[in-house]
């Protein structure tokens, strides 16, 4: 089934930023832009922490 | 008292949360809101339990799985069926699967987040929040 792990780290930010973008703004336009600041946090965030293990581990 | 007057109780309001997620904002009048937390909990619940999520008892020996099981409590009713069906019992065969952690994952944070919506309704109730 889903066993990509790039594919579930989008699919887990996508859902949690779809979450907090509507339990805390109020408007639509407020609503998208705190989505994509989340949703893009989460995937570079994590993206620079699974570099920064992968370099720590070699 | 009437069932009307019942939900306004900021500590009742909270409970239909943990029926079906998101109940607690529609009857709170938040219909596209509710509409929207009840797809993203319960897709999130499913994407868990597609990705092989353990669903963790709170008798279980290791506490780690405890306060796993703790996280998914908050999503009441769905948590419950799926751990008296049996659904994804944390069995060795289970947890040695590649997706696990993922799942589990996945299955916490649907629980966490209910929870926050059981807070946020408790907040709507009492006015300390607000939407403008």
């Amino acid at each position: 089934m889903l066993n990509d792990n790039f594919l579930t780290l989008i699919l887990f930010s996508l859902l949690v930023a779809i979450f907090f973008a509507t339990f805390y703004r109020a408007n639509f336009k407020s609503g998208l832009k705190s989505f994509l600041k989340t949703f893009l946090y989460m995937v570079a965030g994590s993206l620079i922490f699974a570099y920064f293990m992968f370099w720590t581990g070699k | 008292m009437g069932f009307k007057d019942k939900l306004k109780n900021p500590y009742i309001i909270a409970l239909p949360t943990l029926i079906v997620p998101g109940l607690s904002h529609y009857l709170l009048g938040k219909k596209i809101r509710a509409l929207i937390f009840f797809c993203v909990i319960m897709l999130t619940f499913f994407f868990g339990l597609l990705l092989n999520g353990g669903i963790f008892s709170l008798t279980h020996g290791n506490w780690l799985y405890r306060l796993g099981a703790l996280a998914e409590l908050g999503l009441g009713v769905p948590y419950l069926v799926s751990l008296i069906a049996g659904i994804n019992k944390p069995t060795l065969e289970l947890i040695s699967s590649l997706m696990f952690g993922y799942g589990s994952t996945f299955l916490i944070t649907a629980g966490l987040m209910n929870m926050l919506l059981m807070m946020d309704a408790f907040d709507i109730a009492i006015g300390r929040k607000v939407y403008i």
